[in-house]
C-alpha cells in the first residue's frame, strides 16, 4: 500500500540557511503521527514543503505517491491542512467562508460540516476577523475537514487554544478518523496532548530527524536512572546513552532512551558503592526535554 | 463519559492504562456482564486517544472474550462472575510492589508493615461499618 505520505532525503534550504537537512520519513496509513521539535527545528518547513508551497532543494516527497511538485486537484482534496498562521479570508462570515469553501471540493459533505459547525457552537453570521483565536481554528478545522479528506495535516493546531476549545478541536477531528481510517500529521508543542492522541512520534532538530518510533515502544525504552552510592562518586566517563547526566553529593541521575535489563549492571560497573538503584518511567514530555537538552549540547 | 473509571497519566502506554481499567472495572463491579461497552470511536473521543489505539484495546479484549459485538446493540461485555483471587490480587501487585520498595528504603520490616497493615485495614472497616 503506499504511504500517504513518503518523505526522502529532503533538503531545504533557504539561501544558506539549511532549513530541513537530509530529512527521510515515511507515515503510515491510518495512524496519528506527531511532528515534534524545538522551535526552528523545521517543522513547519517540512510541512510546507509537503504541501507544495515551498519547492524542494534536494530529494523527495510524496503525498499518495505523488511528488509534491505535481500536487494537483485530484491530490488535494484528499488533503486537509490547518496551520496556526494560515491565512484565511477574514472578511467573510463563517457561513461565507463555508460557500466559499465548498465548489474547491467535490467531496464537500454539507451535512458533516453542519454537524461540526454545531458541535463547535460557531456563529454563522460573524466576520472570521471578529472570531476569537480559537474560534478562527474551528472555522478552519470545519473549512479543512469538511470534504472528508482521508489525510490530514495540522501545522501546531492547538497552540493558543483554551483546554475546552482544544478537547472539542481534536474530538471534532477524532469524529470520523476512527471511522473511515482517517491519517493524521500534526505538529505541536503540546506534548502532554501528544502522548495519548499520538500512535507514532517523530522527532526532528535542527531539520534532520533524531526519532522515529511508535509512541508505546518509545514509553516502554526511556527511564531515568536515579542511583545513590555509598561516597560522592568520581568524575567518570559517561556514556554518551546516559543523558543529562547529573551528580549532586552522593545521588547521581540521567536519562536514557534505551533502557533494558543490562543497565543496572552497566551502572554499577562504571559507579563504585551504589547503595541503591531505581528507574521510574518518563513521559513524552521529560523524553522531548531530554532530548532537546542533548541536541544542545552536540551543537 | 465512559461507564467505568479512568484517568491517563503520561509515562504508560495508552493501551496498558486502558486495558488495566478495563480489569479494574470488572473486579470492582463497575463494570458485570452484559453492560454496554463504549464504541472505538467513543473511546477515542472520550479520552481523546488514537482510533488505531482504542481498536487494539478493544480487539485485544474480544479476543480474550471480554467483549462481544451485539449487531444492532453495540458491544456488551461477557464477563465471568467476579474474577478470581489470582486476577484480582494481580491489579492491585504494581502498588504492593512500590510498597514495599518504599517500605525497604525506609528500612521497615515485612514484619513491621504487615502489624500496620492490620492496623490500618481495621480502622477503614470501623469507618465503613459507621458510615
Amino acid at each position: 500500500m503506499i504511504s500517504p505520505i513518503e518523505v526522502s532525503n529532503l533538503t531545504k534550504r533557504f539561501g544558506k540557511t539549511i532549513a530541513v537537512n537530509d530529512l527521510s520519513f515515511s507515515v503510515p496509513q491510518g495512524q496519528v503521527t506527531a511532528f515534534l521539535g524545538s522551535n526552528g527545528a523545521g517543522k513547519t518547513t517540512t510541512i510546507q514543503t509537503l504541501l507544495n508551497l515551498h519547492r524542494p532543494s534536494e530529494g523527495n516527497a510524496c503525498l499518495f505517491g505523488v511528488n509534491t511538485r505535481k500536487l494537483g486537484p485530484e491530490q488535494l482534496q484528499k488533503i486537509g491542512y490547518v496551520s496556526e498562521n494560515m491565512e484565511l479570508p477574514l472578511w467573510m462570515t463563517v457561513k461565507q467562508f463555508m460557500n466559499y469553501s465548498r465548489p474547491f471540493y467535490p467531496s464537500w459533505d454539507d451535512a458533516f460540516a453542519a454537524q461540526l459547525l454545531e458541535e463547535f457552537q460557531l456563529p454563522l453570521d460573524r466576520k472570521l476577523k471578529n472570531l476569537s483565536r480559537g474560534m478562527r481554528m474551528k472555522a478552519a478545522l470545519v473549512g479543512g475537514i469538511a470534504y472528508r479528506p482521508g489525510l490530514v495535516i495540522l501545522d501546531e493546531p492547538f497552540s493558543g487554544l483554551d483546554p475546552l476549545v482544544r478537547d472539542e478541536f481534536i474530538r471534532g477531528l477524532l469524529r470520523l478518523t476512527g471511522e473511515e481510517g482517517w491519517t493524521v500529521f500534526l505538529s505541536s508543542h503540546d506534548i502532554e496532548e501528544v502522548e495519548r492522541l499520538a500512535d507514532r512520534v517523530i522527532l526532528i532538530d535542527s531539520g534532520k530527524k533524531k526519532l522515529d518510533e511508535p509512541v508505546p515502544e518509545l514509553l516502554a525504552k526511556c527511564r531515568i536512572v536515579e542511583v545513590n552510592c555509598s561516597e560522592p562518586p568520581p568524575e567518570i566517563e559517561v556514556p554518551d546513552s546516559w543523558m543529562g547526566y547529573r551528580q549532586v553529593g552522593r545521588a547521581v541521575s540521567f536519562g536514557v532512551s534505551d533502557s533494558d535489563d543490562s543497565l543496572e549492571g552497566a551502572v554499577r560497573a562504571a559507579l563504585p558503592q551504589v547503595q541503591k538503584f531505581a528507574t521510574r518511567e518518563m513521559s513524552l514530555r521529560e523524553v522531548f526535554v531530554m532530548m532537546a537538552e542533548k541536541f544542545r549540547l552536540e551543537k | 463519559m465512559l461507564p467505568f473509571s479512568i484517568q491517563l497519566r503520561p509515562g504508560k502506554p495508552v493501551f496498558d492504562q486502558l486495558v488495566e481499567a478495563f480489569h479494574r472495572a470488572l473486579a470492582s463491579g463497575q463494570l458485570r456482564d452484559g453492560d454496554g461497552f463504549p464504541s472505538v470511536r467513543s473511546l477515542s473521543r472520550e479520552l481523546k486517544i488514537s482510533p488505531t489505539t482504542a481498536h487494539k484495546v478493544v480487539a485485544h479484549l474480544k479476543d480474550r472474550g471480554f467483549l462481544v459485538s451485539q449487531p444492532g446493540v453495540g458491544m456488551l461485555v461477557t464477563a465471568p462472575n467476579l474474577p478470581g483471587k489470582t486476577e484480582r490480587l494481580a491489579l492491585i501487585k504494581p502498588e504492593l510492589n512500590s510498597l514495599i520498595r518504599q517500605a525497604r528504603d525506609l528500612s521497615l520490616s515485612a514484619e513491621e508493615l504487615k502489624e500496620f497493615l492490620d492496623q490500618l485495614w481495621d480502622g477503614e472497616n470501623d469507618k465503613t461499618r459507621k458510615s
